[in-house]
């Protein structure tokens, strides 16, 4: 992480009268880091996120973003940062151009509404009312609107809930090309793959807490969960003659002796002794399989509910 | 500037596709105009008269239709949203609703005068520009207290019932569609606290009597409106909300009535003058 984070927040809490949203979290964001707040609907993510986009005042704590304090530099922070909100609107009448150049116009500096609805796929589309446009569409034109004051903070709520597997894909590969811009990018997201396949460090948020803060994998061995490995040889094997591997905790033989699972605490050492037992026993490996536990497994540990929840 | 140069053009422009915009803006009063106008053809006075209440209705149509239902609607649909996330103001928003609702009307009222010139031999006024610049100021005074409506009202149900409280007893007791000399007494003492009843009578002295703008009963209508404007635009500002979940607490409904304060003082003084 470099020395100057680009998000700094400490002991940060949001109160919506008597019902405490976001209860006294700490985090940073490091620049051209994607960052993903993963949690169920209601844990927090959104206060956070909009406490951060100058949207909405905090109650306690501090929180710096691009040197700014949210609270009392809302116009200097909102012209350097791009947000793309969870639910918005335009006007239906407004064609998807007109709206680029005229959000434009608000910032100090901006990018050219052509390169950006090329950049977009939506240059076929510029001259369509945006009543006309398909999900997928209207939330590519809410990502170029994001994107139009080429801003190297990029705040994204959601951004594909709602929408079909293919835009999520889309979608997904313009949030990966900003990253490759080395753009810093705020995610916050329910779907698991997402933060898997997009974050460089995700911070599990549950009940306006942060229960957890790492990498996807540093999540994912952080876990107590077992690994799972899937044996098939092409000879039965003996379940009375299976030995403890070590750090195996369970073996499972299924009942033609030719299917064998394993959990184990570390997958790897139990891997090797089971390969170098197969090869003693002389029998064929046809398949192996290694299931680590995902971050769907690490949420449900940490927080006792599904993500959907 | 370059903010609110955009929003005024974006504004025209969405205005100008929308048919309920045309229609409430020009068709509306139109049909009001047309069929009194063949009614009532022949005097001065009654032509006088059907132009006055033809852009009354369009000024009372554009304030609390145009300019606050409009802008309830936005918050409601997420579109303030959206520009809240940008370092935008309320000011420019609000600047530009204003002036769009200006620029959309007053070609209007110019084809109305002289529609009424030339197919009902109205004649046109001495003093047609400041007849224009009075109109002009009512019409950004009511769009203003039409912004003030949208900014005390939770949901829409709320601002339709504000704007309907306000829109018909406006229309029905400022003299635009009845004569006010025929009112009994009660109701013309009422008839002194409406708002529109200074926009009324001020386009009936210029057109019927000739008055000018320095007559200092129409300087007085002149000073309220623009009161009222300026008043208007400060609380809209103040008590602008981007989001529909941002809800504004009931007593602040009551700044409704200080927009209103200087129709109100208005009101007591004819009542002592009269």
């Amino acid at each position: 992480m470099n020395s100057q984070p680009v998000i700094a927040v400490q002991s940060l809490i949001k109160t919506y009268d008597k019902v405490e949203a976001v209860k006294g979290i700490d985090f940073q964001v490091a620049e051209g880091e994607v960052f993903g707040l993963l949690g169920p609907n209601g844990a927090g993510k959104t206060s956070t996120i909009e406490i951060l986009e100058g949207l909405r005042p905090r109650t306690g704590g501090n929180a710096t973003v691009l040197g700014f304090d949210p609270d009392r530099q809302k116009q200097e922070l909102k012209d350097r940062i791009g947000v793309c909100l969870q639910a918005t609107n335009l006007p239906a009448k407004m064609r998807v151009q007109e709206a680029l150049e005229l959000f434009g116009s608000f910032y100090t500096r901006s990018l050219s509404s052509e390169q950006l609805l090329k950049r977009l796929q939506l240059w076929e589309k510029r001259a369509a009312f945006y009543e006309t446009l398909s999900g997928g569409q209207k939330q590519r034109l809410a990502l170029a609107l994001a994107l139009v004051n080429d801003p190297q903070l990029l705040f994204l709520d959601e951004p594909t809930t709602g929408l079909d597997p293919q835009i999520r894909l889309e979608i997904h590969g313009l949030i990966e090309e900003m990253k490759s811009e080395k753009r810093t990018v705020v995610l916050t997201t329910h779907y698991i793959e997402e933060a898997e396949r997009l974050c460089d460090r995700v911070a599990i948020i549950d009940e306006g807490k942060i229960v957890a803060i790492g990498t996807p994998r540093e999540l994912q061995q952080k876990s107590a969960e077992r690994s799972r490995i899937d044996i098939v040889t092409g000879q039965p094997m003996n379940g009375a003659a299976l030995p403890q591997w070590p750090d195996a905790l369970e073996s499972k033989l299924n009942a033609d002796g030719k299917s064998l699972a394993v959990y184990s605490s570390r997958p790897a050492r139990t891997l090797f002794e089971i390969m170098k037992w197969l090869d003693q026993q002389g029998m064929q490996l046809e398949d192996v399989h290694l299931k680590r536990p995902t971050l769907e497994d690490v949420f449900v540990e940490l927080t006792g509910k599904k993500l959907r929840d | 500037m370059r903010q609110y140069l955009a929003i005024i053009v974006m504004d025209i422009k969405l205005a100008l596709r929308l048919r309920a915009v045309i229609f409430f803006n020009y068709l509306f009063p139109l049909i009001f105009f047309f069929t009194f106008a063949t009614v009532l053809r022949g005097s001065k006075g009654d032509m006088a008269f059907v132009v006055t209440m033809s852009v009354t209705l369009g000024v009372l149509g554009s304030g609390f239709f145009g300019a606050g239902i409009r802008a309830i609607q936005e918050r409601e649909m997420g579109i303030l949203r959206r520009y809240k996330v940008t370092p935008i103001t309320p000011a420019p928003l609000l600047v530009g609703s204003m002036v769009t609702g200006w620029i959309i009307f007053i070609p209007y009222i110019v084809l109305l005068l002289l529609m009424a010139h030339f197919l009902y031999a109205m004649p046109l006024p001495t003093h047609f520009f400041q007849l224009l610049v009075f109109i002009s100021l009512g019409l950004i005074a009511f769009r203003a207290l039409g912004l003030v409506i949208a900014s005390v009202a939770n949901t829409m149900q709320e601002g339709t019932i504000l704007v309907q409280l306000f829109y018909f007893p406006m229309l029905l007791l400022s003299g635009a569609t009845f004569p006010a000399e025929k009112f009994p007494r009660v109701m013309q003492i009422i008839h002194n606290f409406i708002p529109a009843t200074y926009l009324v009578q001020g386009m009936q002295n210029i057109m019927l009597k000739g008055e000018s703008l320095t007559k200092r009963e129409n300087q007085l209508a002149v000073l309220v409106m623009l009161l009222t404007t300026v008043g208007g635009g400060l609380i809209s500002t103040k008590l602008f909300r981007w989001e529909k979940e941002e809800k504004i607490r009931g007593s602040a409904k009551l700044w409704v009535l200080a927009v209103l304060a200087p129709f109100f003082a208005m009101g007591i003084w004819r009542w002592f003058h009269t």
